[in-house]
């Protein structure tokens, strides 16, 4: 499905959904920071600028409850939580970087037992993606093997047009039945010109080039230079689009209280830390080993997808500099030595 | 409304049924599922893992410590070194507690039918080893000779007791139980040195046999090189490993040893296996 959508009727198209109580989420200014959060209306989308966190958290909540409990003498109430939780959403501006990555996601949190939390705001959720016209110097989406108009994940995906409106290409049912929904305010795709799109770090890593040198370099000296900078403030997961371990933490009194989710980072010492006190990743290194080992080794192994997007949010973000196409770069070169 | 096959981490409410102090910082909870279905349909094997909650604490991982062929009741044994196991230790008999569970994979027990078994444990590692162990002798017909060398560091530290004098007693168990040197009393009647070493000395013979071992890691560091002299191979060896876990279903990311995820692949593995493994454990 390919139709076309004019700037006003775009936004008229979001009101609509937001009129209709639909739940619409999408990058916002919030105290200066953009993030992806439910919108009031449809003026307060920002499109211009890539939200500081990824769009993973409109699945996979920073912080959610998993459980209620309530002592009652010696017996203890447990209580589920509320399916409400999970109403219907559309998520609108989210770049390829950001879309891809909820496909990524799909695999560990649906693989054996399944996560519900994540699935069903999945399976209620409408994505509408959008090619990506501005990169900067940490993008790298195309080194990873996306591009700024990639449709991996989005139901939809607006292209921007000179004129100001959007082509919008289908890619799920989903995405063609919201646009049947308001069939009024989509045209017949016409002459618009694209704008240009964007120009991220245009070569592409050998990912299984670099793959294949970590199946045998877990020891290798190598990672004392490239990590020991690191001095793992858990930043670069926090951001991620993909990173997804998480911590479960009761909250409350003894009487009553939640048990929660909440994010957690391999990067921190505690992550790993035994009851006995041995740690099998006492130092940054190796965990900062293991940071880059997951992405595109493991979960390659595990799920037969890379853990990166390229989405540089994490490069932005470092507070010591650490690069980490830079860190892909000086690996594949130790593995075409 | 609480269906744990819908939100995976919703535990089963369980009653502490009986609470024994084994040294004066572990103790045993034994456990009845308050939900009858669930009493029924409960089943586990020998290996096996479940998480524990002390509502308003959390919850933390250990192995089911007794063993599959005992129904009516499971138990866990911990050591109180932190917030979750002190609030643990806290509860008394009619309490309720969480239990999530059992997760990942377990002794391949039918692999052992007709052979000798030896049971190498340390300190606080007997549980995991205590859950086949009971499995074995209940079903004592199916194994050949069996074999338990255990030590701790001092008499004190030495966990069920009560079943070491049992297993004493049985005329179809060899118990080789030891305390580190310096960790004997007057009245101690076992031997005096560290498991590795007493091993060596007791040296159960390889042949047909399989060996079973769990212990803090610098035991089974010195352990394995013993094994290997006695004649046991990669694949007649078998370990649990104990990463630290938060989900145990496969989600959280932490517990794993490169690739491999202890929830999910292990937490029973052979010596060959762990030889394979980073050194990430």
């Amino acid at each position: 499905m390919r139709k076309q959508i004019t700037a006003d009727n775009f936004n008229a198209l979001l009101q609509a959904l937001i009129d209709s109580a639909t739940r619409v989420v999408g990058p916002r200014r919030n105290a200066g920071t953009v993030l992806y959060e439910p919108l009031a209306a449809a003026d307060e989308l920002v499109l211009d600028e890539l939200p500081r966190r990824s769009v993973k958290e409109a699945f996979f909540p920073v912080c959610e409850d998993l459980l209620a409990y309530e002592k009652q003498g010696q017996g203890v109430q447990v209580q589920d939580v509320d399916p409400a939780l999970f109403p219907e959403t559309v998520l609108v501006g989210v770049r390829p970087c950001d879309a891809a990555a909820i496909p990524v996601l799909d695999a560990v949190f649906s693989w054996d037992y399944k996560d519900r939390f994540f699935l069903e705001r999945r399976a209620k959720t409408t994505i509408i993606g959008l090619a990506c016209t501005q990169a900067d110097d940490a993008c790298f989406c195309t080194a990873v093997g996306l591009s700024p108009n990639e449709p991996k994940g989005a139901d939809l995906l607006l292209t921007p047009l000179s004129s100001g409106g959007y082509l919008v290409e289908g890619h799920s049912e989903k995405g063609v039945a919201l646009c049947r929904s308001y069939a009024a305010l989509f045209s017949e795709p016409g002459n618009g010109e694209p704008l240009p799109l964007a120009q991220p770090q245009p070569t592409p890593f050998d990912l299984k080039r670099i793959k294949a040198w970590l199946d045998d370099h877990f020891e290798d000296p190598a990672w004392d230079g490239i990590a020991t900078r690191c001095v793992g403030c858990g930043a670069c997961a926090f951001v991620c689009p993909v990173c997804h371990c998480f911590d479960i933490v009761d909250e409350g009194t003894e009487k009553a209280g939640k048990r929660r989710k909440y994010w957690d980072a391999c990067g921190f010492w505690k992550f790993t830390h035994h009851a006995s006190g041995h740690n099998p990743r006492d130092l940054q290194p190796k965990r900062y080993r293991n940071r880059i080992m997951h992405k595109f080794k493991y979960y390659d192994d595990k799920f037969g997808q890379t853990l990166c997007t390229g989405c540089g949010r994490c490069v932005r973000l470092c507070p010591v500099g650490i690069d980490i196409a830079g860190v892909l770069g000086e690996i594949e070169k130790k593995a075409n030595d | 409304m609480c269906d744990p096959n819908k939100n995976i981490y919703l535990p089963y409410l369980a009653t502490v049924s009986e609470v024994i102090d084994e040294t004066p910082d572990v103790r045993t909870l034994r456990l009845v599922f308050q939900d009858e279905q669930v009493r029924d349909r409960f089943t586990f094997r020998a290996g096996q893992f479940c998480e524990y909650s002390a509502f308003g604490a959390g919850e933390s991982t250990f192995c089911i410590a007794s063993s599959p062929t005992r129904t009516g009741a499971i138990e866990c044994c911990f050591r109180a070194v932190g917030r979750v196991t002190e609030a643990l230790r806290r509860l008394e008999p009619g309490d309720t507690m969480g239990v999530r569970g059992p997760y990942g994979n377990s002794f391949p027990i039918e692999q052992f039918y007709g052979k000798n078994l030896v049971f190498v444990a340390g300190g606080i590692a007997l549980p995991p080893l205590r859950t086949l162990i009971w499995n074995c002798l209940d079903w004592r017909d199916k194994f050949g000779d069996i074999t338990i060398v255990y030590g701790a560091r001092t008499e004190a530290d030495l966990v069920y007791k009560r079943e070491l004098e049992e297993w004493q007693q049985r005329s179809d168990v060899r118990l080789v139980k030891t305390v580190d040197p310096g960790g004997n009393g007057p009245a101690w009647d076992g031997k005096v040195g560290f498991v590795p070493t007493i091993l060596e000395e007791a040296a159960p013979s390889a042949g047909n046999t399989i060996a079973l071992v769990c212990g803090p890691p610098v035991m089974i560091k010195f352990t394995l090189p013993v094994l290997e002299k006695l004649g046991f191979g990669d694949e007649a060896i078998y370990t649990t490993l104990e990463n630290r876990m938060k989900c145990g279903l496969g989600k959280c990311g932490r517990c794993n040893v490169g690739n491999v995820y202890v929830c999910k692949d292990g937490p029973v593995f052979t010596a060959g296996q762990v030889k394979q493994m980073p050194l990430e454990y």
